[in-house]
């Protein structure tokens, strides 16, 4: 059976450790690195990537049926500059989001439209103040289901209802005026922090690091931990 | 801070020898009372600079009016602050979305898009426009929705920053536009003829930071689509770059007109009325007014 040219478009698509960008996107996507959510939990940033390398690109790869890699990659000025432009990056956990959404569409039989910043947001985003599944691709904020535009909380309660009733994996934001905890003009639809790790990536350079590559602090501290040397310290003996 | 309306003088001034510029100036005093007693006008400010003459004449020009959409030239000021400071692009994508935050109890509100007349911005909802695009339907079509983005992008206090640094008095930005709960705490934008006419002087100038900003800047004031006010005082062929401001109670326009063969003028005219009463034409005659002194008295 011949695979589709949008599921070839997926796979043309390349993966990359984000560890291996340049300096600029290191210091955007900050792989790797722990940030706190609202609760002040910790959570791991991904670290493993699709890059999107054009406009035409995002626009031809399909991630489901109804959902292409374009919906979530819209960004307004609040984005970093650098990822207003192409090659773009979104975390490879946003597989798992259109799997839901996928569902998501199939049970309220219409079009889910998502609105922009409401994809993919990176850390240096403006509206990534703390922790938020959007930070991993895992979130999605949907505007307009059809031709309905969310901005009762009758409709916004009712789509949340479905939307949870998909599994208990999906998370929504109930319908309220608090930023980042509430949402009042659309459906918040999220999975949490999932990260995803791409069966052809080997992740032995996490436990090896390159000597040429920059160190990180859990780095470090995981290489000592391996050697059995005690934590740094500036005390006097 | 909107004064009491000043009474208007029982008697008017007595018109000097014809021919000379102060009698073109008296003449045009006693025409704007006459207008102003015709049209019931609780207030009336006027401010105007001519480049070919280099006269300036104003009437009650450094009095306090509600700003209503005039204060988006304020606005326009501050966006091309930050494209000069490279801070911002004019083509930067930006998320149309109706969800504003009040100055006062830090509440949401948003916009009753069915009053804002540019559905060419709320069409976009949930998608982007770019800084330019929301710049030219927040002049020309007075979109309210793309000024409160556009202030949002920039902020109140670039927008005063962009004021204060270009010595510009008379224009006091506090918000966005129809937040409620400001409005009813008395927080309103306000403006005076004198503070218009010294923005859009700059701007006419080529001085507000460059000319190729100005030159931006005019390129969208002249397509104003909203031309009852300082154009309706006009021959057809008179290019106006002009912005207006309209509430219940207010009528506003302030524009630099463009003739042919000749330097430009500015021109500035704020009025205040009841609510019953409504806006009349009185912008438009003052408009003509000043028009017809120019072109009689001065140049004949």
């Amino acid at each position: 059976m011949s695979e589709s040219p949008a599921l070839q478009a997926l796979q043309a698509l390349k993966v990359v450790d984000a560890f291996d960008l340049d300096d600029e996107l290191r210091s955007i996507l900050r792989p790797g690195e722990m940030i706190r959510d609202a609760h002040g939990r910790r959570h791991r940033l991904p670290r493993y990537f699709y890059e999107i390398p054009s406009h035409e690109a995002a626009m031809a790869t399909k991630l489901a049926p109804n959902f292409g890699m374009n919906e979530f990659v819209l960004v307004d000025l609040k984005e970093a500059p650098r990822l207003q432009l192409y090659p773009r990056y979104v975390p490879c956990a946003v597989r798992v989001l259109v799997f839901y959404l996928q569902q998501f569409r199939a049970v309220v039989g219409s079009s889910l439209h998502i609105v922009v910043n409401g994809g993919y947001r990176s850390p240096a985003h403006r509206l990534s103040t703390e922790a938020t599944p959007h930070m991993w691709g895992t979130a999605a904020d949907v505007y307009r289901i059809g031709s309905n535009i969310l901005k009762t909380q009758e409709l916004i309660e009712k789509y949340n209802e479905i939307a949870l009733d998909l599994s208990e994996d999906v998370s929504v934001h109930p319908y309220g005026h608090v930023t980042g905890k509430n949402s009042d003009d659309h459906v918040h639809l999220d999975l949490g922090y999932i990260t995803l790790i791409p069966r052809e990536i080997s992740e032995d350079r996490m436990e090896q690091p390159q000597e040429s590559r920059p160190r990180f602090a859990f780095e470090d501290r995981r290489g000592r931990e391996r050697r059995n040397l005690p934590e740094a310290s500036d005390k006097p003996f | 801070m909107v004064a009491k309306p000043r009474p208007i003088p029982e008697k008017l001034p007595v018109p000097p020898a014809k021919d000379s510029v102060a009698a073109a100036e008296v003449s045009l005093y006693r025409n704007v009372l006459k207008i102003r007693q015709e049209h019931l006008l609780e207030d009336l400010g006027i401010s105007f600079y001519d480049a070919e003459t280099t006269i300036q004449w104003s009437y009650n020009a450094d009095h306090y009016f509600h700003a209503a959409s005039t204060m988006k030239l304020a606005v326009l000021l501050g966006v091309f602050r930050q494209i000069d400071r490279g801070e911002l692009n004019l083509e930067a994508p930006v998320h149309i979305r109706n969800r504003f935050t009040s100055i006062v109890n830090q509440q949401p509100f948003m916009l009753d898009l069915g009053r804002d007349a540019d559905p060419d911005v709320y069409g976009h909802l949930g998608k982007t426009l770019t800084v330019r695009e929301l710049a030219y339907w927040m002049i020309t079509k007075s979109s309210n929705l793309g000024t409160n983005l556009l202030v949002d992008v920039v902020g109140i206090p670039t927008i005063q920053q962009a004021l204060d640094e270009m010595e510009i008095d008379g224009i006091n930005v506090l918000r966005g536009v129809e937040d409620t709960a400001a409005f009813h705490a008395g927080l309103n934008n306000e403006v005076t003829a004198n503070g218009l006419l010294k923005l859009l002087r700059l701007i006419a100038d080529g001085k507000a930071y460059s000319q190729n900003a100005c030159d931006e800047m005019l390129k969208i004031l002249l397509d104003q689509q909203y031309r009852s006010g300082i154009p309706a005082g006009l021959p057809k062929a008179a290019r106006v770059a002009h912005k207006t401001g309209n509430i219940s109670t207010v009528h506003h326009d302030a524009g630099i007109v463009y003739l042919e063969g000749r330097k430009p003028y500015v021109l500035v005219i704020l009025t205040q009325f009841s609510a019953e009463k409504g806006r009349g034409t009185a912008v438009a005659n003052v408009s003509r007014d000043i028009f017809n002194t120019l072109a009689g008295s001065i140049y004949e």
